[in-house]
């Protein structure tokens, strides 16, 4: 009796708390981030990304338990390795890049790490692959079309290598992911071009005929357009723009050691300049109001919306332009500086028009 | 300040001109519009140019672009939209032409810039035509495929030499649809209008070895082949030629630019290029004619015997080259 007493109370004590349900089989392989829930055993081989509502990370490593303070989100992150398709030129679907890339162990010598920061700001619940990937493909994408990395017909090895540098920068730089091994591959087994046209075709030669098919096809649901609701773009962007903000401040110091005088007055005016859009974000008005009380038309709100996003547009442009700056060492910096100042110029410009209670309030009338 | 202009057909055979100026923007609208007697227009064309801005990958705040029509335009002519838009392009140097652009086209999809058709009849010489059968998006200019069409087509030049005054770069179009999946492979229905039974076949044989190399394309595709100028000598056009095909079927990385090639090819079932004549005079021309962006391709045996400085001189304005002993991937 006494020996059976006691050997409930030490089970009781030995029993390890009861683990929070968590299904970690899809890390690593379709996902990259889930949410974790609090008093969770960091699985082996993940590790637990904490960000508090400031945006500040903090990690802890596999097989401790998730502490959360109050008002922090824990993910568990796998490192990966993971394997994806990139097309890089939305006209030709059949060329692609096969990219082998990993989540970063953290960097003892930043003080941010790029992709909690990533995490913090742009994940939303979790990190899917797919969706993922597909920033990835549209950040290539658009670096491509701008020509700052240059993959041209018949890229020669030399030319290879210059844009293999400009990419792994621009995915640690942008993403905090690390490009272990990036190759050009055929897609054509997989997105054949040729079914894609005549898909095309086909549907618009229903829309001229339509057929007993193409009716059916019309009763079934279409292909949902990407909603754009305003409330929800509109906070999305800002808070990428409030929290990505002073790290890119942060990194844009730190990437230039200015050489002259002249130089450093560049330098300072441009920090000056972000300073200010970043504060004028910290302060931005409710989408919702015209003045204090005053609510603000539908049609407004859209607008106020539409300019958020494309100020956190032209910050994926800052990333990319930070990630030129550090590949760019001793080359001269003249080039880099006048798109600095351009990417700030649309920055101030979406938000001063963000700021603006009408459309007429954005442009001054002419002199 | 930066002035240009750029001209249209009217509808009474007239020109209209329009002059496209760009300053800093302090504060200003970013693009401001005014027709004589016709504030519709204005406002019209303004819409335009914002539309097709769109297209651009660049954005730039920091500019504002005037734009004027000296008269307005017939009762529903909107055959200006696309000198508007060119105008816009070229002040802004997002576009650089080689001479003067008269341009005529109309389009209810700007902002994914297509070009719908045109009211002008005919094709009077030197007018930029927009529409299905002549320059169908704004892509085009620079011989790349409209990634949302049915039709796939794409452009590449090759430079034609002949010693006279008239050298210049000339262009070949390869368009392709999908075949009706009746599986007739091996002979793809090639068809080349305006040149001979001879060149015909050379085209069809050039096409049919180097989509034999690539390993796809046979047999999926009906294919048409267009020249600017139908009437030409040599086989120094084939790579482009092969180049065109590459990215109409969206095999090939694209340049922001055009893509300038010279070579043939004796095995391009192989993949290789071989080498053509007349390296000094072809290499003057595209030392002229390139502009950024543009991808220049020539044959390997041509790296050692390159002007002087070819290569710094076209760098500096935007341009790449590459010398090549095979198509596809490095």
């Amino acid at each position: 009796m006494l020996g059976s007493l006691f050997k409930s109370t030490l089970q009781n004590t030995l029993r390890p708390l009861r683990q929070p349900e968590f299904d970690a089989t899809r890390l690593g392989s379709v996902a990259i981030a889930l949410p974790a829930p609090n008093g969770l055993t960091v699985p082996p081989g993940c590790a637990a990304v904490l960000v508090d509502r400031g945006g500040r990370s903090r990690r802890q490593a596999a097989g401790t338990r998730i502490a959360a303070i109050e008002g922090e989100t824990a993910w568990c992150v796998h490192p990966g390795p993971y394997t994806c398709e990139l097309a890089p030129f939305a006209g030709a679907p059949e060329i692609g890049l096969r990219v082998h890339f990993a989540i970063d162990a953290s960097d003892p010598r930043a003080t941010h790490q790029r992709f909690d920061l990533f995490l913090a700001s742009e994940a939303g619940c979790m990190v899917e692959l797919g969706g993922f990937v597909e920033l990835a493909q549209t950040a290539l994408q658009r670096e491509l079309a701008q020509g700052n990395l240059e993959l041209p017909p018949c890229t020669t090895l030399e030319e290879w290598n210059a844009f293999r540098t400009g990419f792994n920068q621009l995915m640690y730089t942008r993403f905090g992911v690390t490009v272990d091994d990036c190759v050009p591959v055929d897609l054509g087994a997989t997105r054949d071009y040729a079914a894609t046209l005549d898909a095309r075709l086909a549907a618009r030669l229903d829309a001229v005929l339509p057929n007993a098919a193409a009716r059916e096809q019309a009763a079934a649901p279409v292909v949902a357009q990407e909603a754009f609701v305003p409330a929800c773009e509109d906070a999305r962007a800002l808070r990428r723009l409030f929290l990505e903000l002073p790290c890119l401040m942060c990194a844009v110091r730190m990437a230039v050691l200015p050489a002259d005088q002249g130089r450093f007055r560049q330098h300072q005016e441009l920090l000056r300049r972000l300073d200010l859009v970043s504060l004028s974000v910290g302060t931005m008005p409710a989408l919702e109001l015209a003045a204090p009380g005053q609510p603000l038309a539908q049609e407004e709100q859209q607008r106020r919306a539409r300019h958020s996003r494309r100020a956190a547009a032209t910050l994926d442009e800052a990333w990319a332009l930070l990630a030129r700056l550090k590949v760019a060492g001793e080359a001269p910096l003249d080039g880099l500086f006048d798109e600095a100042d351009r990417i700030v110029a649309n920055l101030e410009t979406e938000a001063g028009a963000r700021r603006a209670v009408t459309a007429r309030d954005v442009e001054l009338e002419d002199a | 300040m930066t002035t240009i202009e750029c001209r249209s057909v009217a509808v009474d055979g007239g020109m209209l001109t329009i002059t496209a100026t760009r300053r800093p923007r302090a504060g200003r609208a970013d693009v401001k519009c005014s027709v004589p007697g016709a504030p519709a227009v204005a406002e019209r064309m303004q819409q335009v140019v914002r539309l097709a801005r769109h297209t651009e990958p660049r954005f730039d705040s920091r500019d504002q672009v005037v734009l004027s029509l000296d008269r307005a335009p017939g009762e529903g002519d909107r055959d200006w939209e696309l000198a508007a838009v060119l105008a816009d392009r070229i002040v802004r140097g997002v576009y650089t032409p080689q001479r003067e652009v008269v341009a005529n086209g109309w389009s209810d999809a700007w902002h994914l810039g297509r070009i719908d058709g045109r009211r002008l009849a005919g094709s009077p010489d030197g007018v930029l035509l927009g529409g299905a059968d002549a320059l169908a998006h704004l892509g085009a200019l620079n011989g790349q495929p409209d990634p949302a069409a049915g039709i796939s087509s794409a452009r590449a030049w090759f430079p034609m030499h002949s010693g006279g005054e008239h050298d210049g770069l000339g262009w070949v179009e390869v368009s392709v649809r999908p075949l009706a999946r009746a599986g007739r492979d091996e002979d793809d229905p090639v068809s080349v209008p305006d040149v001979d039974a001879v060149r015909q076949a050379q085209v069809a044989a050039v096409l049919a070895g180097s989509r034999h190399f690539d390993g796809r394309g046979q047999g999926q595709w009906r294919t048409t082949v267009r020249f600017g100028e139908p009437r030409f000598s040599g086989d120094s056009y084939q790579l482009a030629l092969v180049m065109a095909d590459r990215m109409a079927r969206g095999r090939e990385f694209l340049a922001r630019g055009r893509v300038i090639a010279t070579g043939s090819s004796s095995a391009w079932h192989a993949g290789r290029v071989e080498t053509v004549e007349a390296l000094a005079p072809k290499c003057a021309l595209i030392a002229r004619e390139a502009g950024q962006g543009d991808r220049i391709l020539l044959p390997k045996e041509w790296e050692a015997a390159l002007p002087q400085g070819l290569r710094e001189e076209l760098r500096a304005r935007g341009a790449s080259l590459a010398c090549v002993e095979r198509i596809g991937i490095i």
